[in-house]
């Protein structure tokens, strides 16, 4: 709509400008900050005369082989929690959706771990998870499923593992909420439709369900990439990182290598480059989700 | 569940959450926070000045926030300085470790760093080399008569570059502890000689009554603080005397086999505690599950809170071939840049005083300055074992570039004792990375 | 014989559920059986899932509640959150209804910064809002957080309340201007109780954020009297010498209560703007 008179203008930026000034302030300038700083030299002993480095931070960030490892890290939690919540979150919300009774205490139950922060449920999993931990034991000694106790935390698949496992976990919740909300929409006649032409009940979901849903699908797809890639306070509390970089993502070393070993200029190169891949990826999801009409 | 119930239980979790909001504000008493802004008064403070104008100086430090040194800081160093010193709060800060240094690295960016801190000795020349230490022996002008009490010895780790940027607060080393009731059913004598005592840990090594693996020793982390007692007593190096080059010393025969011998122990389970999933070492061995520690001072006062039926013996760390080496550690209290110099030298001169020195040697800090350490406290002190294995301690190099290489020290044990590679090689490209770092 | 075959599928669900939801909680019922334990009885052979009867005890809940320190840093992570919330519906929502009804220069960069702002991880941008933070000298207090908390909520919030907005039908904003009604008029008459679900939803989404933060406010606070829960359960927690994790979960159990309170009370929104957002996504 146009705005003729002055006072509806001003009515208008004022309620526009607080929200810019916010995105100039706390967005736009750290982000230009960023990039200028990814060139600087800028390290402990050169912590109060910065110089130009050139390209010197990204070439140090791309020949650097944790960086790397952190980056299959990251990757691979990506890869593996995001389906795993989803596929999960939907089957809940499923049968939690053909059920006749109880849904509002399935979906609270469901629910906890969403709303428990992540510094308490990572310390809950590193209690768990433990050699010493109740895991092992009831694995080892109860259920003789293993000969010894698993190490979980001690190498670099076992630390991931845990860490996939937990963001799994207190996935599943959201993607259930998420999902049951879009299920409930599915209009019923489709499925009258479908019972009358006497489809099972697979066929049903394949054929209606899913399609129906697939903007749901998308939507839960790009923000759990997002949150996929932004994995950092789970690793800090279980692994920190440990053994020796191995279970480190890319944000974990990242702030390692700006707060603990003071390489500024390094850490905002990465930061930069971690940036850009995300907002690649998401353009790529979202490009697909406008391809799919919704 | 019914609305109802819900709506009941959300009430009365309300009400609990009110109940401790009000005793919250009958409690709120927020000290000051404020950064103090830089003293431009070069000039002489004098003490009625000090009263006009109230300040406050911050004081980082990394006595635990559960320990007894932590009760002394709050509830006797500080009042006692605040009520001799009116005009001047002292806020005090609690950080872990690691986090007091990663938190120094950061406040220096942000110009936010406190008046005061408790450094760990190792830190003081890669603080000094970022340029955010204050030489204390050129801005104070009785620097020489207020350190004079203090030892030789531990004001040497705040000498660097020509100048004092730190004063010495307390020192420490580590000796062994051991669990006495595990060496008498093993049949084991108290180990004086690192042989005897390599044995030692393979005999009480293994499973217990319940089936429960137990380890000999324990080390709770694979830095230099850790692995150096056992590389230096069995004549090994990690770098030459001037701490300009670590080739031939890090990766030298007699360090590659004080290195084999721990990771001869990893690989028989005779030794752990450095992995995330392992019990933490007091936890471990005050319920019997590491036999061995070495450890320091403090150690003694955390068994007798949190395992106060616990039997355990001391003993010098046992001695290989050089004798009986362990890790000189220690604090040192510093002043920043921008601190209210005044008022911080005060802390300072507070904290090194008989006084202070003497109440913290009652929690385990071994005192620096000569008249405490000829008190009866100290005399009478659970220390005392500490006393000599001081006088053999060697000090980390003290090298700006010291934390990188702790860390990559760190890296190559664990890939030896954790990954197995093989240690010579594994030493010999430490060695290359290490004189890259020193260069 | 179809209606045998229900039942039994019936039940199977039921019983899938059950495992589902019995995975769902177990942990945070172990970690309050936790709490209620001694600290001695945590290392004990066999571990026990429940503490036995004659151990229970609140002695760790009895420590935590006897330090000052535990109110101070509650009370921090309420303020906190509240003021965010605050700040964050009546900016976010202020922009999301110029971007759903205005037409103005800049509108497609000022939408794609939100959409791009929801992508880059707020940890990426750390040591730029750390001098920021360091330039307003608002570390070291809970002014540090706050604007930054706000700032990051922002993108997500607009964007869902801008969707919700887009569903309003535009006939009663310009049954408003007919009447002789201002843009301030159609936002707080009209949008304002209309969207409020949407608000309502991502409110309580922020707070959630709000509330659990952890590295920005590791990163800037360093006063124990400063510090929000999440650092502060965060400290109990000691790396090498021993772990008190009576303690921890005693504090952990504690911040949870808020979360549970707002989740109870809320229930309902924290479907419906998830609705609104997922089909329009």
């Amino acid at each position: 709509m146009m705005l003729r008179s002055g006072r509806n203008k001003a009515q208008f930026a004022a309620l526009l400008v607080p929200g810019i000034v916010v995105f100039a302030l706390f967005t736009v300038y750290p982000i230009v900050k960023l990039f200028v700083m990814s060139f600087l030299r800028w390290d402990l002993g050169s912590m109060f005369q910065k110089s130009f480095a050139g390209l010197e931070n990204y070439k140090a960030v791309l020949s650097d082989e944790t960086f790397f490892v952190a980056f299959e890290n990251t990757l691979l939690y990506t890869l593996v929690t995001v389906p795993g919540q989803m596929a999960l979150g939907l089957l809940a919300a499923v049968l939690i959706h053909s059920i006749p009774r109880f849904r509002v205490t399935f979906r609270v139950i469901y629910y906890i771990p969403v709303i428990t922060s992540w510094v308490i449920v990572s310390l809950v999993f590193r209690y768990i998870f433990n050699t010493e931990g109740m895991l092992n034991y009831f694995l080892c000694n109860v259920l003789h499923l293993t000969k010894d106790y698993v190490p979980w935390l001690n190498t670099r698949w076992g630390g991931l593992t845990v860490a996939m496992l937990l963001g799994i976990w207190k996935g599943v919740g959201w993607n259930l909420v998420v999902f049951l909300a879009a299920l409930q929409s599915v209009p019923a006649e489709l499925y009258e439709a479908a019972d009358v032409d006497g489809c099972s009940g697979w066929k049903k979901f394949w054929y209606i369900t899913l399609p129906s849903i697939r903007p749901t699908i998308l939507f839960a797809l790009v923000m759990l990439t997002i949150g996929g890639f932004n994995v950092f306070t789970s690793i800090k509390m279980i692994t920190d990182g440990k053994p020796m970089h191995q279970t480190d993502t890319v944000l974990t070393w990242m702030y390692y290598k700006a707060f603990s070993t003071g390489e500024f200029g390094y850490a905002a190169a990465l930061s930069f480059i971690v940036a850009v891949t995300l907002m690649a990826l998401a353009f790529l999801q979202f490009r697909a989700m406008k391809r799919q009409n919704c | 569940m019914k609305k109802s119930t819900m709506k009941m239980l959300a009430l009365l979790l309300l009400a609990a959450m009110m109940l401790a909001a009000f005793t919250a504000c009958g409690s709120n008493e927020a000290p000051s926070t404020s950064s103090v802004p830089p003293a431009e008064t070069t000039e002489k403070p004098a003490a009625d000045n000090a009263e006009a104008e109230p300040v406050t100086i911050n004081f980082w430090h990394h006595y635990s926030a559960q320990s007894a040194e932590n009760e002394t800081l709050m509830n006797v160093l500080i009042p006692r300085f605040e009520e001799e010193n009116p005009g001047i709060k002292v806020n005090a800060v609690s950080h872990e470790w690691a986090d007091l240094h990663d938190k120094i690295l950061i406040s220096a960016q942000s110009n936010t760093l406190p008046d005061v801190a408790r450094l760990d000795i190792a830190w003081v020349p890669e603080f000094q080399k970022m340029g955010i230490l204050t030489a204390l022996d050129e801005e104070m002008a009785d620097f020489d008569s207020v350190t004079a009490d203090l030892l030789d010895s531990a004001m040497s780790t705040g000498f660097v570059a020509g100048h004092y940027y730190a004063m010495a607060l307390n020192t420490n080393t580590k000796i062994l502890f051991y669990n006495e009731k595990a060496l008498e059913e093993a049949g084991v004598a108290v180990p004086a000689t690192m042989d005897e005592f390599v044995k030692a840990v393979a005999a009480v090594s293994g499973k217990n009554g319940a089936g429960q693996t137990v380890w000999g020793l324990n080390e709770p982390a694979l830095a230099g603080w850790n692995v150096l007692p056992y590389i230096w007593s069995n004549g090994g190096e990690i770098t030459n005397e001037d701490n300009t080059k670590a080739s031939g010393y890090i990766n030298s025969e007699k360090t590659i086999a004080a290195v084999q011998m721990l990771a001869d122990m990893a690989k028989s389970g005779e030794l752990s505690g450095y992995n995330s999933g392992d019990i933490p070492m007091t936890d471990g061995f005050g319920t019997g599950r590491y036999i061995f520690l070495l450890e320091g001072p403090w150690k003694t006062a955390e068994l007798a809170g949190a395992y106060p039926d616990m039997v355990y013996g001391n003993c010098q760390l046992p001695a290989g071939e050089a004798g009986s080496i362990s890790v000189l550690g220690g604090e040192d209290i510093a002043m920043f840049n921008g601190a209210n110099k005044d008022a911080a030298w005060k802390f300072m001169q507070f904290m090194t005083s008989p006084f202070a020195e003497e109440e913290m040697a009652k929690c385990g800090q071994i005192p620096v300055n000569k008249t405490a350490l000829e008190s009866e406290t100290v005399k009478n002190a659970s220390f005392a074992p500490f006393l000599e294995a001081i006088t053999t301690a060697k000090a980390r190099p003290a090298v700006a570039s010291w934390s990188e290489i702790d860390n990559e020290l760190t890296i190559a044990m664990t890939k030896i004792l954790v990954e197995g590679a093989p240690v010579k090689e594994t030493l010999d490209a430490l060695a290359v990375t290490i004189d890259g770092l020193l260069a | 014989m179809k209606s045998r075959k229900r039942r039994w599928s019936l039940a199977l669900r039921y019983i899938l559920l059950l495992l589902g939801g019995a995975v769902s909680v177990m942990p945070m019922i172990y970690m309050l059986s936790t709490s209620l334990r001694p600290n001695g009885a945590l290392y004990e052979f066999p571990p026990h899932f429940f503490p036995k009867l004659g151990e229970i005890t609140l002695e760790n809940y009895r420590y935590i509640f006897a330090q000052e320190k535990f109110y101070l840093n509650f009370l921090n992570s309420v303020i906190v959150a509240v003021i965010t919330i605050v700040l964050a519906a009546v900016i976010a929502t202020a922009l999301a209804y110029c971007l759903a009804r205005f037409e103005f220069p800049g509108k497609k960069l000022l939408f794609a910064l939100v959409i791009g702002m929801m992508i880059i991880p707020g940890t990426t941008l750390i040591i730029p809002q750390f001098q920021l933070a360091s330039f307003f000298g608002i570390t070291n207090s809970l002014a540090g957080l706050i604007p930054f908390y706000v700032a990051w909520v922002i993108p997500f919030s607009t964007f869902m309340i801008k969707s919700y907005i887009e569903g309003i039908p535009r006939e009663f904003d310009e049954a408003a201007y007919a009447d002789g009604g201002s843009v301030f008029t159609v936002f707080f008459r009209i949008i304002l109780p209309l969207a409020s679900p949407a608000i309502a939803s991502v409110s309580i989404f922020n707070f959630l954020t709000a509330w659990e933060e952890f590295t920005w406010a590791m990163t800037v606070i360093n006063d124990n009297a400063i510090r929000t829960l999440p650092i502060a359960i965060s400290g109990f927690f000691g790396q090498h010498q021993f772990t008190q994790w009576g303690y921890v979960f005693a504090m952990s159990v504690a911040s949870l209560v808020p979360v549970l309170i707002v989740f109870i009370l809320c229930q309902k929104y924290f479907v419906s703007g998830l609705q609104a957002g997922g089909l329009k996504g």
